[in-house]
């Protein structure tokens, strides 16, 4: 949304000298609102009012990237607080920590590895998070040296001593890794390298007013690929500050906190990690770091970060090929549908319950339900046949009997013309499907 | 959408003689009546038949009726505003002012009443000059409403300015314009202000009243109208104002959304 009326007015001089050719500031504001008139119509507008306007016609929440090349990691851009409202736009960044006391190659190669499949895509981790354990430079920038020669992952930086930190940038600066994190004693040192580097740098203040104050200072020193670390450990002070953050970005366009944020989990139980950083990913979280690199552990977060960043404007869709429910043999029932996962998962969970191996065919409708893709074309007798050749179930059973939806009873005749196959017809709900493989499938 | 019911008003026959015979049973069965219908607020007029200095004694008198069967909350509705300030003592719960007018006298009067008693504000997007006949004038007397609400720190969710509907067999091109008028209002301040109309002004003398009112309405809402003093008990209006609520996404659709809406 532009600006309104009102936050123009307000950065106004109020003089009401017509200069702009209005009769009043006001109707100046008015006309700037409506898009009728231009700020460079005021002559006596400040230099400073004029910032804060450009800066609030810029999007809520920045994009910040980190890294280079395929692995680059894009955050911010959001928009909205709920996701039914519009969409989540850039996934969580998950990171896994390594210190540089511990075997970082043997640690990055796990990482490495923590690539998974969901729903026929590969989805992975994002970031590895050097630490700065030691305490010393050297190892600092030598670990951060082995983790660059082990992983195409973007790095993220973690010392707040800004000598390791110019140490590690001479060794990955060009590849942008993050730089974690500015403090309050350290800020203008950090400042400079990521200048310098032109890398983003995470902000770490004590709490989150500490967290704005620092982040208006970093920012005017001319740093604005920033990431927010509200200091929070604990995960109920985590959860109110990433609300906070992102409310008070997108609500009241208040510029210190429009960056994505970093969470880090501390909870050294497994189970309390994985739970925490469920909260953080479900609420606004741009990284989320963790230390462990157990895929068990990884397994549900990127399942999880897949569901809550889903689009849901956009219907799910499972892929249109040939399914089989248990083990069925070559006398298995044929049900076919479409593949809208909310109609697909009905089917399979029905023909589950009805204890009898099958095979289920849901045709491509651009994941629209039976009876929307068969008011839209997208289900009729010529691809339910076009799927039956290409999914090879000709070859899997040995009779030719299709059961189709109820809803679509209007098609059995055309498509045993068409397909060759004998057509019959099946519940209208796939609730009745167990009673109705008892009653006429022998 | 918010409705105010608009009959405790001194210029209905009913309610003017039960003021003048100190009667409460019409004013407390129609604070009911309303209620029951789905009124959100009770409007409380004393109607210009009660003399000036008497007028904040029959506000307070009016308000502790209405509210003591009553628990919804009321709008002072008076041209005097130390009748509104004795309404505003009197009522229970937040209370809103009908009205100021973006003159800069009365908004310098009621605004500050208005965070006096925290209470919700109509502003009526005219002046001295007389109601504006496009909806680029309208909102400018709206942005003088906000620009005046912000300054005194009343919130925009209780600032209600109403664009002024006219009777559409004299004032026919009005209508449009408060249309376009209520898109730009929405537009003015982040949060937005909400809106409001005196929705029967628009059928003013003409046939078949209930139609044009709900017609209006709806069309309103779908231009971001949140609120409406209306006759809370003309059922069609209120059912029509139900079906809108759906179809803006504001209410979570059910098969009894009717009934629903009536009991928020």
């Amino acid at each position: 949304m532009g600006l309104t009326g009102l936050d123009i007015f307000k950065q106004l001089p109020k003089t009401n000298c017509k200069d702009c050719g209005q009769a009043t500031c006001l109707a100046f504001a008015m006309q700037i609102a409506a898009g009728k008139a231009g700020l460079d119509g005021c002559p006596h507008v400040s230099s400073a009012a004029k910032e804060a306007l450009e800066a609030a016609s810029a999007p809520p929440v920045a994009l910040v990237k980190i890294g280079t090349g395929e692995k680059e990691i894009q955050l911010g851009n959001e928009t909205v607080l709920f996701r039914h409202d519009k969409r989540f736009e850039h996934p969580t960044a998950i990171t896994i920590s390594v210190n540089d006391t511990e075997d970082v190659a043997a640690k990055v190669q796990a990482v490495n590895k923590l690539v998974f499949d969901r729903v026929g895509m590969l989805f992975s981790v994002n970031m590895v998070a050097v630490i700065n354990a030691s305490g010393d430079a050297a190892k600092f920038a030598d670990a951060v040296k082995t983790a660059q020669e082990n992983t195409e992952f973007p790095l993220a930086l973690c010392t707040e001593d800004a000598a390791a930190m110019g140490a590690a940038l001479e060794v990955a600066g060009s590849k942008k890794p993050l730089i974690y994190a500015a403090t309050a004693a350290n800020y203008e040192a950090m400042a400079e390298l990521a200048k310098k580097y032109e890398c983003p740098l995470a902000v770490k203040g004590a709490d989150i007013n500490e967290l704005a104050d620092l982040s208006e200072k970093v920012s005017a020193l001319g740093c604005k690929q920033l990431i927010l670390d509200s200091g929070a450990r604990e995960v109920n002070k985590m959860l109110a500050d990433q609300t906070q953050i992102r409310r008070l970005a997108i609500n009241k366009r208040f510029r210190p906190f429009g960056y994505p944020t970093i969470a880090i989990v501390t909870s050294e139980d497994p189970v309390q990690a994985v739970l925490d950083a469920s909260v953080y990913i479900s609420k606004y979280a741009g990284v989320v770091v963790l230390s462990t690199a157990d895929p068990a552990e990884i397994l549900p977060l990127i399942t999880l970060r897949l569901n809550i960043y889903t689009d849901p404007q956009k219907p799910i869709a499972v892929e249109s090929k040939l399914y089989a429910v248990g083990e069925p043999g070559p006398d298995a029932p044929v049900f076919v549908t479409t593949n809208f996962s909310l109609t697909y998962f009905c089917v399979q969970g029905d023909v589950e319950a009805a204890r009898i191996p099958a095979y289920i065919l849901p045709v491509d409708s651009d994941g629209t339900s039976v009876l929307t893709a068969w008011a839209a074309g997208k289900l009729t007798p010529d691809s339910i046949t076009e799927l039956i050749k290409k999914s090879g179930i000709e070859d899997k059973v040995n009779h030719k009997k299709l059961i189709l939806p109820g809803g679509v009873a209007v098609l059995s005749g055309k498509l045993a013309e068409i397909s060759g196959w004998e057509v019959l017809v099946g519940p209208y709900d796939s609730g009745g499907i167990p009673s109705f493989l008892k009653q006429r499938w022998v | 959408m918010i409705i105010i019911g608009e009959r405790i008003n001194g210029m209905f026959v009913d309610i003017r003689e039960a003021i003048q015979a100190k009667d409460p049973k019409p004013i407390q069965e129609w604070a009911v009546k309303q209620e029951e219908a789905g009124a959100h607020i009770l409007d409380i007029n004393t109607g210009a038949s009660v003399m000036k200095d008497e007028q904040p004694a029959v506000m307070e008198w009016l308000v502790k009726l209405a509210q003591e069967v009553s628990k919804l909350p009321v709008a002072i509705d008076s041209t005097n505003p130390i009748a509104i300030e004795a309404g505003l003592k009197a009522a229970r719960g937040k209370a809103m002012i009908n009205s100021t007018t973006a003159e800069q006298a009365k908004m310098d009067l009621y605004m500050p009443m208005a965070a006096k008693y925290n209470a919700q504000i109509i502003g009526l997007a005219m002046n001295e000059k007389g109601v504006p006949k496009t909806a680029d004038d309208r909102a400018a007397l709206a942005m003088e409403l906000v620009v005046n609400a912000d300054m005194n720190g009343i919130p925009m969710q209780d600032l209600f300015i109403d664009p002024l509907a006219l009777p559409c067999n004299v004032a026919q091109e009005h209508a449009p314009e408060v249309l376009a008028a209520l898109r730009q209002i929405k537009m003015l301040a982040s949060p937005a202000p909400m809106t409001t109309l005196g929705l029967s002004n628009v059928s003013q003398r003409c046939t078949n009243r209930p139609l044009i009112n709900r017609t209006f309405l709806v069309m309103c809402m779908a231009c971001g109208l949140d609120s409406a003093i209306v006759d809370a008990n003309d059922n069609d209006l209120v059912d029509a104002a139900a079906a809108a609520n759906v179809l803006l996404n504001k209410d979570i659709y059910c098969d009894s959304y009717l009934k629903t809406f009536r009991q928020r």
